[in-house]
This record gives C-alpha cells, structure tokens and sequence, in this order.
C-alpha cells in the first residue's frame, strides 16, 4: 500500500502526543509531509482561472504560465476560483467511542491531529478553515477563518467537550449541512461506528448541498485486527451491554462482521462520490495525510471528481 | 462395587484439575472499554454462549474421561444383581493348586487319580477368560510353581499341564493354604478363585489341625476356594522298610534283609510276592501268604555278597494300583574283611570280652566275618589303623593328643570307634585331649563314675523304649526277659552335647548307656559304662555279642548306606579339604547335579539340599571320580491313600465356607454359579480412552479453527486504505 511512498520517518503519534502544542504538531506533521514527494491535492482541485499571480519560491514549476513569461519573460502562476475561495470544514468526531485507545494514543486524539494537521495545510495554502466538534450532538463550530489561531482552538474546543455517546451521525451531519453556507471541501473524522445508512444518509445530504466530502475513518488497530487473546470482557464506550467471552474464538465473527461493515461503508461512500480512507491511528498522522493526498491526486487524475466545485 | 485398587480412586481428585483451570481461566477475565461494540453483538454474543457451551462440554469430556480412566486404573467389580445392566466380564484371577503327591498316581493306567485331577484343571480352565491371570502349583514335596500370574492362553496352558509331573513325595496339607493364599495375594484381579484338586487322603485330612483349619478360612478371605476332590478306593501295598538285620558286610557273606510290606487297604491280600534285586539282577523272592487288611508283614530277604564295593540292593512288589511305593531300595557298602581293633585299657578281661562278643555265632561256632585283634592300651602308639575298620577303646585310661588327633582323623575317614568307660578312665585327661574343642572326638564330656542301682542295690535295666536306629533293631527281637537281664550297677556321669544323641538309656531315670555322634564321614559310639563285668553285667547277656556286632556292622559300614527319603538332603563329607571346589550328584533320571563343598565346622562337605527323585543317586568327589551310590526312597506314609468319604469331608471343612465340586459337572455349574462379579474395567479403559480421544479430536478441531480465525486478514480497503501495509 505504500509502496509509492518515500521512506521518510513520519513522525509516530505517541511522540506527536508528547509534543502537546497542536500548532506545533501540525507543522511537524505538514513539514513532515512536504519533504515527500506527493503535492497538496487541494491544488488540483479547483477548477476555474482566477488570475495570475507573480511566481514565488515554493510554487509549482507546473503552475508557471509559460506563455505569460514568453511574453513579459517573468514568473506567473496561475490561480484558480477554487483556490481563491477555498473553505474546508473539518468535522471532527468527538463522541465516547473515539475516546478509545489500544495504545497511547486515542482516536480522538488522533483525529486532533490530523484535523490540526489538515487546517494547517490549507492555511498555509491561505483558504479557510472550518471546524465542527460533534458527538450526540454538534458541540462546536467555527465558520471558516484563515488564521492560524484555529489550530488552537481546536485543541481548546476538544479539550472541553465531555464525550457523550452518540446515538446517530446523520443528524449531526445534516445540522452541519445546515450551517455550510458555501460549498465547501468537508472532511469528516470519525470512528463511523453507528449504523451505515445513518452515516451514509448523513454524507450524502452533504454531498447533495454540494460539498465535496472525504471521509477519513479513524480506527484503532485493535478494532481493525482485533487481537484479543482469552477471556475478555468488553466493555460497551456507548452504553452498550458488556459481552465477556473469548476473545480468539470470536475474532472470526468479528472481523467478518467488520469487514462487512467497511464494504458496506466504503461502497456507500463510493456511491456517494465520498472520497473514504481507512486511518489506522498505530500509523503517523503524515504517512495517512500522504496517503490521503495520493489518493485525491489519483482521483483527479483518474475519470472523475464530479463532485468538485 | 469395590475395586481392586481402591487407593488409585484418590487420582479420582484429578478432575478437580481442568474444573479448577475452568473456574480460573473464568475468573482471569481481562476488561477492557470497546467503541466497536456493534461488531459482538448478534452473532458474537451467540457465538460466546456457543463458546461457553462448547468450553463446558469439553470440560465435562475430560472430566468424565479422567474419571473414567481412574475408575478402570482401580479395577472395579460388580457383584452381581446390583447392576445387571451394566456392562462387564466374568473374568477372574485363578489359582490351580494340584495335589501332585505321588498317591494320586494310584489307579489303572488311565485313570489314575491325578488323570482325573488334570481333567477337572481342564474344566477350570474351559471357564478362563482369555488374558486372565493364572497360576498353577504341584502340591507336594517342595511345591512347584508351574506358572504364576500367566496371562490365560488355552494353548500355554494345556503345553504347561502337559509338563505336570507326579512328585514321589508326599503332600503337606498345612503349608497348602499358606502357597494358595501366596500365589491368590500375588495376582491382580478383582474376583480371585482358587482351585484345590486332591485326592484328600485320610491320613493327611484327618489329621489336619486346628492351624490348617484357619488357614483355609485365611484363604477363604482372599479368594473363593473350590475343593476338588479326586478320590480313589483304598487298595495299595507298600514296602515301607527294607533293612539290613543280620549278617556282615563282607564279601563271601550273606546277608539278611528284612523287607516290610504294609496293606494299606482295607480288604486282605493274598500270596504278596516280593523280589529282591541286587544290581537288578533279581536273586530272591519270597510270597507273603496273607496280609491283613491294614496290617504289614515282612519277609527276609538273603543277599549273597561275591563282590565288594558298593551294592545296589532293591525290594519290589508288583501287581499294585500304585507302583510309586512298590520299591524299597538300600545301598550296601561291602568289604573284602572287617578288621577291628581292641584296645584294652584293663588287665585283658574287657578285650576278651569284646572279642568274644563280636566273634560269637548261633550255635557256638566262630566265623571269620570280623578280624578281632586285642592289644594292650600302652601298645596303641605302634599299631597301624590303616588296615583297620573298627576300633574298639574299652576303659583306656588315657590317651596323648597325637593320639586322639589321630583317632580323630582316623574316624573322620569313614572308620568307626567304640569307647567304653571303666575304673581306670582318667576323666580329666580325655576331656581335654578328646571331649573339647569344636569338633571333638568322643561325644559327651566326661563326669564322675556315679551309682546307677536302684533303691534296693540292684542294678538297672536298660529302657525298652529304644530309637529307631539300626544298631538297636535286632534288641528289639530280643524277649523282654532276656533283654531285662542286662543290669547295670555304676556308669559315667556325662555332659552331653546337642550333636550327639542317646541311642541306649537306662530304664527309669534315662541316664544315657550308648551315645553316638557323627564326625566327618565316622561314628563314635561311647559306652558310659565298663565292657568288663565291674560296672554292668551287659557281657554276660545276650545283649552284649548282639549290640556289638551290629555296631561293628554299622560302622564298618558308610554314610551312604543310609538310605534316604524324598526330600531329604544328601550329603558327601569329605575327610580334608578336596582339590576340587565342586562335588557331583548324579539322579536316577541321569541328571548331573553340580554342588559346592563347603566348610562346616572344620568339616568339609557337599550337601544336595533336595532329593526330589526316588531311585538311586550317585555321589562323586568331582566328575571324574567314580560313584558312590545313594538310595532314596519314598516317604510310605504317602502310601495310605484311603480317603476322606463325604461326610468326613464336611465336617471337616465345616464353617470354612469352601465350595466341594466333586465331578467335572458340579465343577462347572459351581464356577458359573459363583462367578457373579463382573469386571468392568476395560469398558471404563475403552469409554474413558475414546473419550479423551473425542476431547482431544475436538479441542484440536477448535485450536485449528482458531489458528484459521487468527490468520483472517486484516480488513482493508486496498488503495484506499490508511492501514499498515506489512
């Protein structure tokens, strides 16, 4: 799966958890990104000319317009509406399950950074930035801005959310709706652990507002290879009744059931024209986020992505 | 139920293990929080009761395995009636005890009692599982333990009671229950039968004791016991004796032997006609008109000696139900003179009398079966004993030490001496040169002359009560008034030791008058009394030329022409220590037996512990070294083979709780009627075992399915997919 991937030394998201300042870990993890070979596919997604822009250090060398230099022998890049008025909204999960954690680091930690990461990358890109905090309901939201300063409201705004099980996602997705005044780039960061269709409705009334929506499925490796060996008993983040049994016995009902619920997910999502990854939160946030741009970049490149501004 | 191992049943704690493991591996439940719940539900949580269910079912498969493994390990045994439905063998542990005593060879050729005890052997066996343990035992003689605890197969067995032989010994009916109860206690098997087939002969059984009694009850606690008894009529003639009573063994001599025949039945027989053999060629025979019924009558026998050496002399009737007792047989060692020395310690009157005594005939005439020859005791030094068999001290006063070392050699050669006390014996002198030391050659120590009269001075009379000992058998013909003559007035008091023995006792008071003891391959006989008149007036009866002419043929005589019983220990001494370390006993049935000499008492000698055959066995000093016969016989005590009728049978079984089967019929319906036990062991063996096996196809079966479960790949979503790629 990563075969395409430089062998860079991502940062792992224990020590990512050890640098505490989430402005900080987010520079790393985009710094961390930028020394790879892949490119921000948020640049490949706008679609009409805006204006030219005189070329700086940094930008692509694809960008340049050739023809513009052929007549005034200078640098100008071309820059797309989309680019202009990018806004991207980070949804973040922020219910009881994600509160899990096999290791250090939980989901929902993991998904602070990689929402924290995310904002970062589209600020330095100067588009803006929008966060909803939900659970049960939406906790939080902020409109999107273009300052930096949203980073650390991210972390302040998940610092003081007490997780509560979440009963449905549609609905928190459907308020967000809601509240995206514009079309927007939306990502969702979640454990998705609820019913498909919920979720699939949920993603689908922000695809028909027209935003075009990733899915970033946050998931422990534990609950992805459910390692468990002899007698556990599990104990529901949700409310759910606690099953003690064993746990190598079951692990083959489990995965096929969790398997079968990925499918269902990710053809839904395929469906839906949402761009869905699977987030291991053993890997490092930058090693996903370059995944996660590679797979946009092969979209764009691939047949369509109607579903872009 | 009971079990043969009950002990084994406390491994039944065992199972106590994998309950405890359950309960442990239940209570070591690990917790953890879980987002992904919806994952274990529906199925999950039925697949986990399924888990549980399965774990228990495994649980109670090696539970009930083990308990069943256990319970086979302590070998249980249903009575019967208490669960007929359950399955189980009718196995059992047998012990065949055989009377294989030689009276149960009486009867026609094949019918013979021990023919018809091997026919009921076989219908034990017919009702033997096969793999049961089993044991056999010839009764008689030593008992001889055919097999012990063999694993039943009909084809071994009948090749081992094909090898069961007829001992020619008797049967000691005490040491039965006690070998029985040995062979019923060594077996492993939870219901144990033990077989007695014999001919329960009158003479044993109605003489059985109280001890025997409750060794049977003893028995009877062990195991079942089955008394089969394989009778037969009463009729048998025996030679019970066949001794030498007059007569010298010289060559040219004749002797008399005197063969007893007993009737052992219970009708008379008529016209018993009885052979004489020497070196099996037959050169008597003699009828006995009549026999009463349980009466024994004897007949002389006369045996011309024309060689010397030793002889093979043999008595035989024939025309008998059982031939086993029909033949008597003694050895005669015979020589070509009997030279004997009289030494005489008094003015010549005690060697004349000697001399007159052994020289005596019926009839007044002389013979010449001894060579008697008197000197004075100071001329002792200077006579050579080489030529002489016999030596006679009579009231010696003293002796040196070379001389008593040289009488000792001298006797333990295989020569005789006679010692007669008298006024002149210096008591003190010969018990230090020849009454002390370990091996010493007179057999008592010597006292004071002591007054042996009665009351009113007159002397005393020998006692009449004599043991049965060859010197003391032609007193025993004697009449009683001739033989109370013989009075004795003063005789040597004497400190006798336990290896020697009192052949003459003076009547009354049993004062010894003869002692005898045996040194090296000699006698010594000790008078303590005078052979002059001074003491006694022995000389002057009839006693005196009888007694010592049948002491000089005693000792002129060797050891082998004692003849020995079944079961008795022969013996080779040596004089001096033998070059070879290992002496050589050949049997009747030409079977060489090597023994080792050993050192007893400065005494060296080669002892073959156990006679078991009747016939003539051959000594020899080493393999090379010609033979010297031996003649055992069988014990005829055997040779009363009435026996028991019903009634006396169960009386004397009463109270012991012994089954009696007599023909092969009441045998085998006794054996199924008391054959109620089943052994259940390997029905558990088999059900626990599959079991296990059934636990450990399914726990393998599970710990595959697990390895399947745990090589399921991880879910991924392939190019779109945020795992880990390794």
């Amino acid at each position: 799966m990563t075969e395409h991937l430089p062998d860079n030394n991502y940062l792992a998201p224990e020590l990512l958890q050890k640098l505490g300042d989430l402005e900080l870990i987010a520079r790393e993890v985009v710094e961390g990104l930028r020394v790879g070979t892949h490119r921000s596919p948020l640049r490949g997604c706008s679609t009409e000319f805006a204006h030219h822009r005189q070329y700086a250090p940094g930008d692509p060398i694809r960008s340049i317009d050739w023809r513009v230099y052929g007549r005034s022998d200078r640098y100008y890049t071309k820059l797309y509406e989309a680019e202009t008025n990018f806004d991207c909204y980070l949804l973040v999960d922020a219910s009881s399950s994600m509160n899990y954690a096999s290791g250090k680091v939980s989901k929902l930690e993991y998904a602070k950074f990689l929402a924290a990461s995310l904002a970062h990358i589209v600020l330095k890109q100067r588009d803006s930035v929008g966060l909803s905090i939900f659970d049960s309901e939406v906790r939080a939201h902020l409109p999107p801005r273009s300052t930096m300063s949203i980073i650390l409201q991210i972390d302040q705004l998940l610092r003081g959310i007490k997780p509560v099980p979440r009963t449905s996602i549609a609905k928190q997705l459907h308020d967000i709706a809601i509240m995206i005044k514009r079309r927007s780039v939306v990502v969702v960061i979640s454990d998705l652990l609820s019913d498909v269709d919920d979720i699939l409705a949920g993603l689908d009334h922000l695809r028909f507002d027209g935003h075009s929506v990733a899915v970033l499925h946050t998931l422990d490796p534990y609950e992805l290879e459910f390692p468990f060996q002899g007698a556990w008993c599990f104990e529901g983040l949700e409310l759910e009744a606690p099953i003690t049994t064993q746990a190598d016995r079951i692990r083959e009902e489990y995965l096929a059931n969790f398997n079968q619920y990925i499918a269902t997910l990710r053809d839904g999502c395929a469906g839906s024209q949402v761009d869905y990854m699977t987030v291991n939160t053993s890997l490092p946030p930058n090693e996903v986020l370059s995944e996660f741009f590679f797979k946009c970049q092969a979209m764009i490149n691939g047949a369509s992505s109607g579903a872009r501004p | 139920m009971t079990f043969l191992h009950p002990l084994i049943l406390l491994a039944g704690l065992g199972i106590s293990l994998p309950i405890l493991a359950h309960l442990l591996n239940r209570h070591q439940v690990k917790h953890t929080p879980w987002a992904a719940m919806q994952f274990l539900n529906r199925n999950v949580r039925v697949r986990s009761r399924q888990i549980r269910l399965r774990d228990l079912l495994l649980l109670l498969l090696r539970c009930l395995a083990l308990l069943l493994l256990v319970l086979a390990l302590a070998r249980p045994a249903w009575q019967g009636g208490m669960a007929n439905w359950f399955p189980g063998e009718s196995r059992s542990g047998v012990v065949i005890g055989l009377d294989a005593s030689f009276s149960m060879a009486h009867g026609d050729k094949d019918q013979t009692r021990f023919r018809r005890a091997l026919n009921q052997v076989e219908v034990i066996a017919e009702n033997i599982q096969q793999g049961d343990p089993v044991s056999l035992v010839l009764l008689g003689g030593e008992n001889k333990i055919l097999t012990r605890n063999m694993a039943f197969d009909p084809d071994r067995f009948r090749e081992l009671l094909e090898t069961a032989k007829i001992v020619p010994a008797g049967l000691d009916l005490d040491r039965v229950p006690s070998q029985l109860k040995e062979l019923a206690e060594d077996m492993e098997a939870s219901n144990k039968e033990v077989y007695f087939i014999t001919d329960i002969q009158a003479r044993d059984w109605d003489q059985s004791s109280t001890k025997f009694q409750s060794a049977l009850t003893n028995l009877r606690q062990s195991a079942q016991v089955f008394l089969v008894p394989v009778p037969g009529v009463e009729a048998n003639l025996a030679i019970t004796q066949l001794d030498l009573v007059s007569g010298v063994l010289r060559k040219g001599a004749v002797g008399r032997y005197q063969a007893t025949v007993r009737n052992c039945g219970v009708d008379p027989v008529t016209n018993v006609e009885v052979q004489c053999r020497v070196e099996g060629v037959q050169i008597d025979t003699k009828t006995i008109p009549l026999i009463a019924a349980g009466a024994s009558e004897t007949v002389s026998l006369f045996v011309p000696f024309h060689n010397s050496g030793p002889t093979r002399i043999t008595a035989e009737i024939t025309g008998d139900l059982l031939p086993t007792d029909n033949v008597r047989r003694v050895v005669a060692v015979v020589r070509d003179r009997v030279s004997v020395l009289c030494v005489d310690g008094t003015d010549g009157i005690a060697g004349r009398l000697v001399m007159a005594a052994l020289l005596a005939r019926s009839g007044g005439s002389m013979d010449e079966n001894f060579q008697v020859k008197s000197i004075p005791w100071l001329s002792l030094p200077s006579e050579p004993l080489d030529e002489i068999d016999v030596v006679i001290l009579a009231d010696v006063p003293e002796i040196t030490e070379e001389q008593a070392k040289q009488l000792s050699q001298y006797v333990r050669q295989g020569n005789g001496l006679v010692w007669f006390a008298g006024k002149n014996i210096k008591a003190n002198v010969w018990n230090e040169r020849s009454a002390s030391g370990v091996s010493p050659l007179l057999p008592a120590k010597l006292g004071l002359p002591v007054d042996a009269s009665t009351g009113n001075g007159a002397g005393r009379p020998l006692d009449p009560v004599m043991p049965d000992h060859p010197v003391c058998l032609p007193l025993r013909s004697l009449p009683e008034d001739l033989f109370s003559e013989t009075r004795f007035l003063t005789r040597l008091d004497t400190e006798t030791p336990s290896s020697s023995f009192p052949i003459l006792k003076l009547a009354g008071s049993g004062d010894p008058i003869l002692l005898e003891h045996t040194l090296g391959r000699g006698h010594v006989f000790m008078f303590t009394t005078s052979a002059g008149t001074t003491w006694n007036n022995m000389a002057l009866t009839p006693v005196f030329p009888m007694l010592m002419q049948q002491i000089v043929t005693y000792l002129a005589g060797r050891e082998f022409e004692q003849s020995q019983t079944v079961g008795d220990s022969l013996s080779l001494a040596y004089v001096e220590q033998p070059d070879a370390s290992d002496a050589v006993f050949d049997s009747p049935s030409d079977e060489t037996i090597t023994v080792p000499v050993r050192e007893h008492r400065k005494q060296f000698v080669a002892l073959l512990e156990n006679a078991r055959e009747a016939g003539f066995y051959e000594a020899r000093v080493s393999v090379q070294a010609p033979g010297m016969p031996i003649a055992v016989n069988v014990d005829p005590r055997e040779s009363n083979v009435a026996s028991l009728t019903t009634p006396q049978l169960n009386k004397n079984l009463n109270s012991t709780n012994i089954i009696v089967a007599g023909s092969e019929i009441e045998l085998a319906s006794a054996i199924e009627a008391n054959r109620t036990r089943k052994s259940s062991w390997r029905q558990f063996m088999f059900i626990g075992l599959m079991l296990l096996i059934a636990e450990s196809l399914f726990a393998d079966r599970l710990r595959k399915q697990k390895q399947t479960r745990s090589q399921v790949p991880v879910p991924s979503d392939d190019s779109d997919s945020g795992g880990r790629d390794d």
